[in-house]
């Protein structure tokens, strides 16, 4: 289990100080500052996370709740060939910790929860976690269907309510909603929470390539990465 | 400098409120030996606690989203976890209402250094032609100063708080002390290019962040993070840039969690100090002074001054013509983003520079009203780049493509493939924009709270137009296409909601006239001579330039003109 960001290490926070003194101190003598230091806040090191963490412990839900979370998180954010999964991240312990923390949080969780094995239930027969790979993920695409579909219809609905033209609204006829809504909502919420564990993790920061939270005396823009979108914008050079 | 204060208890100078106008008082009075007692709502400021720059969301369980996700509840801190903000739209205890038909969001810091610690830093000076709007257009008002009297004060301001720039030479947006800017960014250089086939001027931004050492600040380190504090106190704050070192000069007193109720008078038309109320003993004190400066915010310190209601000031202290919370105004605010194909794939960089985007576009048509429908202008803002992860950054991209490996791949192709546009216009100050007391209502403390009046006009929505139709020919300019907001949502939602840009001036406007104005040019009331009002309250207009520098400039001159008169005894 890997849960290496839910763990405060205090001894980052006194490295943060340190490397936020050292830059109060002057940091024009010094050239480029230690940019690795001053990265160091954050990629939390594994040793420390084995000595510090241990198994999660699950707070909120039941073991089979959890399962179901869990594989929801997997199916949301997979293993690909750039990065682990939402399980590496921390995704489940996550939502976890938050919904220990706000029974509004919880609620929302148990019942989604619960609508997904029953639904999976009347589909196959099955608890979602015991359906197949293929019945999962073809629950999942319904789900975002409906989601669309649903989308689509409060955008047709917001025009036919603001536009001018459409002061009669003799001719137009609300689509029903899907009963889907209630699986919908809860999909968007494990799915918002989800993305954002894994986004937010170490392991999403380096997937996505993000290079920031530096600390330089001097500030560049690489001459290659300007070549590259010059040459595929319309400007073609400069 | 006289001291006539303690022994008797008396103090020089009382200032309200410790953000851009009252830092830059307590500055610059004690500076001149002036001992100043500084009063602010909220509490003092330690930016080795609050601050949280150079931390990662993954610093946190709750990876930014607040402890039990409060942040997907909609009751996350303003702007986010990681900003320094200390304040919000709603402050618990201390309400404001709304008139009916009406629509204002208040933001409110209660804090040493209110909005400075976590504000833009956009720091432009205003033009010739913005102080004299009425004479040009015949809209609004004149202000009773010119660009010449306060260039030196502009100069002043720039060279304390210390702002990078470039000198271009444009008359929309005049050039002042720079520090040298950071070159601009890839997105940014590719808007400029549209920017220039449109005869959009795209010049270096104009931030008050520090990029050599300067009073002891240390040069930017370009960690981007400026919206979260800055512990090198390389970005401005009027806390740690103005205020802090003021206390270094013994001549200044700071007392926190002072809610100022009432200016106090004495019956020959002069102000003889404040009461407030201290928040921690919820007890009522007061401050003899020999000058009382209002610097609260434009909102709140006309409340003050409406609040301040005796038998010689019946509708509220310094307020003979009645105009104090009249013309309220905002900036006409609205956003555009796109989608820009040439940044798919591009080697990833650092952009996070010194916050906020190296690049801008002051106004360009200041002479070409006559191919306008609408009076005044704009600037605009940019956005874009490789942007530090956080808690629903990806929410609107996960939507759209579902879930699985095809929405991870579809996120990692575009992180950074991104721009936002954001105007930043001119209304023009109109009747139907004010705030005034609540006669129903009291905050916590006793203070009948404000109740405001807002509405924009066909100025500010045609205004809001061009800015569309604009922010979308430089994105398809760049071959890019325009995301988010449907056409019918535009249509519908293409203002800002009134105040939410935070740049809410006028309530005190200054002018020539005592019948049809609050103050003089030097911030002083023309009632009451020893009373000035240093925020934005005193601006007769507000012109499409970020407001604090000129907060900062006006405090200065102000303060100038004040140690002269209490040198001539005068006051």
């Amino acid at each position: 289990m890997s849960n290496e960001s839910l763990v405060q290490l205090t001894n980052v926070e006194v490295e943060r100080r340190s490397i936020i003194r050292a830059l109060a101190l002057g940091l024009t003598s010094m050239g480029v500052l230690d940019l690795e230091a001053a990265q160091h806040v954050h990629a939390a090191n594994a040793g420390e996370k084995a000595a510090a963490g241990g198994p999660y412990k699950v707070k909120t839900f039941q073991a089979e709740e959890y399962k179901t979370l869990r594989r929801l998180c997997e199916l949301i954010v997979p293993k690909d060939d750039v990065s682990g999964s939402a399980l590496d991240a921390g995704a489940p312990e996550f939502i976890d910790l938050l919904c220990s923390q706000n029974q509004r949080l919880a609620d929302i969780y148990h019942g989604g929860l619960a609508w997904f094995d029953a639904q999976m239930r009347k589909r196959v027969g099955n608890r979602f976690v015991e359906a197949t790979a293929t019945e999962q993920t073809a629950m999942l695409d319904t789900l975002v269907k409906a989601e669309a579909e649903e989308t689509a219809r409060r955008s047709e609905e917001l025009v036919y309510q603001r536009t001018a033209i459409y002061k009669d609204f003799s001719n137009y006829t609300v689509k029903r909603q899907s009963d889907l809504g209630a699986g919908v909502k809860f999909f968007d919420w494990v799915r918002k929470m989800t993305v954002d564990a894994f986004y937010t993790s170490p392991l999403g920061v380096k997937d996505l390539g993000y290079k920031g939270n530096g600390a330089y005396s001097k500030y560049t823009v690489p001459a290659e990465a300007l070549e590259y979108a010059m040459k595929r914008s319309p400007f073609k050079a400069w | 400098m006289a001291q006539i204060a303690r022994s008797s208890g008396v103090v020089d100078v009382v200032v309200v409120g410790s953000g851009a106008g009252g830092g830059t008082a307590a500055h610059v009075l004690t500076a001149k030996g002036i001992n100043v007692v500084l009063l602010e709502a909220g509490p003092n400021l330690v930016p080795a606690q609050e601050f949280k720059d150079h931390k990662m969301p993954s610093d946190y369980a709750h990876r930014g989203a607040e402890d039990g996700g409060a942040l997907y509840f909609g009751k996350g801190k303003p702007f986010g976890f990681m900003s320094t903000t200390s304040g919000g739209w709603e402050l618990e205890g201390e309400p404001y209402t709304v008139g009916e038909g009406s629509q204002f969001s208040w933001f409110r810091s209660r804090i040493v250094g209110g909005r400075t610690n976590h504000y833009g830093r956009m720091s432009f000076r205003f033009s010739d032609y913005d102080f004299k709007p009425y004479s040009k257009d015949g809209l609004g008002f004149d202000w009773p100063i010119s660009y010449e009297d306060i260039a030196p004060y502009y100069d002043r301001a720039e060279e304390f708080i210390g702002v990078a720039g470039s000198v271009e030479g444009i008359r929309s947006a005049p050039d002042g002390k720079f520090h040298t800017p950071p070159p601009a960014k890839v997105h940014e250089l590719l808007i400029r290019k549209s920017c220039d086939k449109l005869g959009i001027p795209c010049i270096p931004n104009r931030r008050a962040v520090i990029t050599k050492n300067l009073n002891g600040r240390a040069a930017c380190h370009y960690c981007g993070q400026c919206g979260r504090g800055c512990q090198t106190a390389s970005a401005y704050s009027s806390s740690q840039v103005q205020v802090f070192p003021a206390l270094k000069t013994g001549k200044l007193t700071l007392i926190t969690d002072a809610m100022v109720r009432e200016v106090t008078t004495d019956g020959s038309g002069k102000a003889t100090g404040v009461i407030y109320i201290d928040r921690n003993t919820r007890t009522e004190k007061a401050i003899k002074a020999r000058v009382v400066i209002l610097a609260a915010s434009a909102c709140e310190s006309a409340r003050i001054l409406l609040n301040s209601k005796t038998h010689e000031f019946p509708n509220g202290v310094a307020n003979s013509s009645g105009l104090v919370g009249r013309y309220l105004m905002d900036t006409v605010g609205f956003g555009l983003s796109g989608y820009v194909p040439a940044l798919e794939g591009m080697p990833h960089y650092d952009t996070d520079g010194y916050g906020g985007a190296h690049l801008y576009m002051p106004w360009w048509m200041w002479d070409k009203h006559d191919k306008l429908d609408f009076p005044r202008g704009y600037h605009i803002e940019i956005g874009g780049g490789y942007g530090q992860p956080g808690v629903g950054s990806y929410h609107g991209a996960a939507r759209r493509y579902g879930y699985g490996a095809g929405m991870k791949q579809k996120i990692r192709e575009g992180y950074g493939a991104s721009v936002g546009f954001a105007g930043r216009g001119e209304m023009i100050p109109n009747l139907h924009s004010y705030c005034e007391i609540d006669p129903n209502v009291v905050d916590q403390w006793g203070i009948p709270v404000l109740r405001f009046h807002f509405k924009w006009t066909d100025y500010e929505w045609k205004q809001a137009r061009h800015m569309e139709k604009t922010f979308a020919e430089i994105i398809e300019g760049m071959g890019g296409r325009v995301t988010g907001l449907s056409a019918a949502q535009r249509e519908s939602q293409g203002i800002s909601v009134p105040g939410t840009i935070i740049h809410e001036v006028g309530t005190a406007c200054m002018g020539k006239d005592a019948k049809t104005s609050v103050l003089n040019g030097y911030t002083q009331s023309h009632d009451v001579k020893n009373l000035y009002v240093m925020d934005g309250g005193s601006f007769a207009s507000n012109p499409d330039k970020n407001p604090t520098l000129t907060i900062n400039a006006l405090a200065w001159r102000g303060c100038d003109y004040l140690a002269e008169e209490m040198r001539k005894g005068n006051v």
